[in-house]
């Protein structure tokens, strides 16, 4: 039997990137939350500078229960899908703004509008076939005051290229108006950054200093980035980056108003006849738990909120919660670019040292992002962001690409590692990425968890109109390596994602309840007093890391709950 | 750069130098004990034979062996490894029996170049006797550059030779604007993560 707790005003299923700031308003309002997450508190002085513990076996990334619920994947809808390596499905108080790369972007403009825009363009034909994009139901505009109001809450150096309409090419002038400057300056470039930048300056491009959730001067008490090495998977030692673990939960817990469950793994969200839910049933050391709640707000990462709405059945809702319309999974797609193995890697004839820093310290190139250039004739909508920087290990450094001048063992290829391994280099490119009919999240019918529970199988697929669009970027990118002085460009091809950690949809928002989980709020269609937050509500990907802008989401959801409580939670 | 930031940088660069182990050593009770190898001494022959292979000692420097990588393998097939232990040792036993097939010699008494024939086979998928040579090969590779390039604290980078190798140039807790000029690369630091309290079997 479970034990059943104190009601609450909201439960808050994960404490992460979204959930870790949705508390905040919430908390603030002087609305009594519980929130329940699966990991717990990661002490700073556990994040070490040792590559084997973070990025070899991945001990900050990844922790047990995300190990034993890995999604499984297939790459049609007719194959068998496996079980592929692990995952880092974060489970902390942070999630995986603990170990994240921290780069904070605002998506476009354009990025919102994407099928009404690349019709107006390119023609009624130009939206990729099979694709079930949507505009969004929100527009730049609406969700700037967000982004702002996030990029000062957690903390987002940056320099701004489009300050109220007025363009900066310090910054990226492809960039929609903002209202302010960044609360603080952009990390640092190092000599070959800039060298990068040159280049790209050269070629006619606007290279800049990208957003990061990193501190470049003390913030809020926590001192500037130091500029390590050990920022991907990996927590900062001296809180420099702004998880929501030293951010926005500390501030909601001195409220008193948020009260944590740490080590609680929730199993279900529990509703009743009338269609609405009453709570979160949990496990914790071993009991079981149930929660009630006036509103539920369901924060973990895009995988598992299809997934836990999938197996949270009942009689109102006997396809799973909210699903009543066949919508949960659905419009699921993941970042094709360097995440879907189309790697462009450049081989230089000097040292470049780029050992320390991190990977948001960097030169990025937005010429050839989103629609911020004519595609016509090019037979693809939507484009890349291409990003050069800084922090690489020496194992990885070892292991680099020999580009056919070495063998791959012996006294060459240690001549070769020894000469090269301090002169190569990998771009990052996120290339925008689309929804597909049949590319979807279901529960997979053979693989459990040791509850019993199906994990998530992902449903992929090649795409055409991605793949494309990720080699017109690779040309660009070697192009670009090559006017800095590369003498070997190697281009892998573009295969797309597998489990990623950009990846979006299955609990879409939109204002149709036909074709969307929740509306242009948040809240679920079905069940009123259910919201969701995560890249799970994205429609689009744009050319960018996703954690800013499901921040603003996530701050607005709460928001809207806060300012419409009476009639939501009654 | 910003007043504040230098300040910043100041404070974590005098916790470095405070430190003589950069992880706190409550951190490490687990891991303090006195370690543990995992093969015989044949299959240890045999895994130094191997990688003394991959990566020779030469004119340029020591070689895996001698940088600690059959260390740091034999180390962690006991402890992080474990769990393809198994896998490995089959390996390990096809390298020999597959020399002995070809040579009717011992893997370890081969001369170099029979060695590097016998491994080419292996790497390239045509040598018999292994469930799949060419993930053995490439599994015993990657642990060979874990081994030369990781932090000393897991028993290989002896000396840290194996980052002087390739001009890494040390893990630390801050890196100021000239750490990362392309030009003048900082000088090496040689320190463990963990103190020199904790080189695994060096």
């Amino acid at each position: 039997m479970a034990i059943s707790l104190k009601p609450v005003d909201v439960a808050v299923i994960g404490l992460g990137a979204a959930g870790g700031v949705a508390v905040l308003p919430l908390a603030r309002a002087g609305l009594k939350i519980a929130g329940i997450e699966a990991g717990g508190w990661m002490d700073a002085r556990s994040f070490r500078p040792d590559e084997i513990h973070n990025n070899v076996r991945g001990l900050v990334t990844s922790v047990p229960k995300t190990k034993r619920e890995v999604p499984t994947v297939r790459d049609s809808p007719s194959s068998v899908a496996r079980r592929v390596g692990n995952h880092p499905m974060m489970n902390a108080i942070g999630g995986t703004s603990i170990h994240y790369w921290a780069q904070s972007w605002r998506l476009k403009p354009w990025d919102f509008n994407t099928r009404s825009e690349a019709q107006k363009r390119y023609g009624a034909n130009s939206i990729p076939a099979g694709s079930t994009l949507e505009d969004w139901p929100v527009t730049y505009d609406e969700l700037e005051p967000y982004y702002d109001r996030v990029e000062y809450e957690v903390g987002v150096s940056g320099k701004a290229g489009n300050l109220q309409g007025k363009i900066d090419p310090a910054g990226n002038i492809f960039e929609g108006p903002r209202q302010r400057e960044y609360p603080m300056p952009p990390l640092r470039g190092t000599e070959f950054t800039e060298r990068m930048a040159e280049a790209a300056r050269g070629l006619g491009w606007h290279p800049f200093r990208p957003p990061a959730a990193i501190n470049t001067q003390t913030y809020q008490g926590r001192p500037g980035c130091a500029y390590h090495g050990f920022c991907g998977a990996g927590g900062c030692h001296i809180g420099a980056k702004n998880s929501t673990a030293v951010t926005t939960i500390p501030a909601a817990v001195k409220t008193k108003n948020l009260a944590i469950f740490d080590h609680a793994q929730v199993i279900r969200i529990v509703s009743g006849a009338d269609g609405r839910v009453t709570g979160v049933s949990y496990l914790k050391d071993g009991k079981e738990y149930f929660q009630p709640a006036r509103v539920v707000l369901l924060g973990s990462y895009t995988y598992e909120n299809s997934r836990l709405l999938l197996l949270s059945k009942s009689k109102a809702y006997p396809n799973g919660l909210t699903n009543n319309h066949g919508q949960v999974g659905r419009h699921y797609f993941a970042h094709w670019g360097t995440q879907g193995g189309g790697a462009v890697v450049a081989l230089f004839p000097f040292d470049i040292n780029v050992f320390y820093g991190l990977p948001a310290q960097g030169t990025t190139v937005d010429d050839f992002g989103d629609d911020n250039y004519d595609h016509t004739g090019l037979g693809f909508i939507g484009g890349t962001s291409m990003h050069v920087h800084t922090e690489l290990h020496a194992i990885e450094a070892a292991a680099m690409n020999t580009f056919g001048r070495a063998p791959g063992w012996g006294a060459k290829w240690k001549a070769f590692v020894r000469e090269n391994a301090a002169r190569w280099v990998s771009a990052y490119l996120q290339t925008s990425t689309f929804p597909y009919e049949t590319t979807f999240l279901d529960l997979d019918p053979e693989t459990r968890d040791p509850l019993g529970d199906p994990v998530c199988r992902v449903t992929t697929g090649p795409r055409e109109n991605e793949r494309r669009s990720v080699e017109y970027a690779q040309r660009k990118m070697e192009e670009w390596f090559r006017a800095a002085g590369a003498i070997e460009v190697m281009k892998a091809p573009p295969t797309g994602p597998a489990l990623s950690t950009h990846a979006y949809g299955g609990t879409r928002m939109g204002d149709n309840r036909e074709t969307n989980v929740v509306d242009r709020w948040g809240f679920s269609h079905e069940a009123p007093n259910l919201g969701i937050v995560g890249a799970s509500v994205m429609g689009t990907s744009g050319a960018r890391n996703p954690t800013l802008t499901v921040q603003a989401l996530a701050w607005r959801t709460a928001e809207h709950l806060v300012k419409s409580w009476k009639s939501i939670s009654a | 750069m910003q007043p504040e930031d230098k300040e910043a940088l100041q404070i974590s660069r005098r916790t470095v130098i405070a430190s003589a182990t950069l992880v706190p050593v409550a951190a490490l009770t687990a891991a303090a004990q006195a370690p543990k190898t995992s093969l015989s001494a044949s299959e240890r022959q045999t895994l130094e034979a191997f990688v003394d292979r991959l990566v020779p000692k030469d004119e340029l420097g020591p070689g895996a062996v001698e940088c600690g990588a059959a260390n740091y393998i034999d180390l962690a097939l006991a402890d992080a490894l474990a769990a393809e232990k198994g896998t490995f040792v089959e390996g390990l036993a096809a390298v020999d029996a597959f020399a002995r097939k070809q040579y009717d010699t011992p893997f370890t008494q081969l001369t170099p170049e029979k060695k590097d024939a016998v491994l080419t086979e292996i790497d390239e998928g045509r040598a018999t006797g292994f469930a799949n040579a060419r993930a053995f090969f490439a599994r015993v590779r990657r642990l060979t550059l874990e081994g030369m390039f990781s932090d000393p604290y897991y028993g290989g980078n002896k000396n840290f030779a194996g980052w002087d190798l390739i001009r890494y140039p040390g893990a630390r807790l801050a890196v100021a604007p000239e750490d990362q000029k392309m030009s003048t690369p900082p000088k090496p630091l040689h320190q463990s993560a963990y103190g020199s309290n904790f080189n695994h079997g060096h």
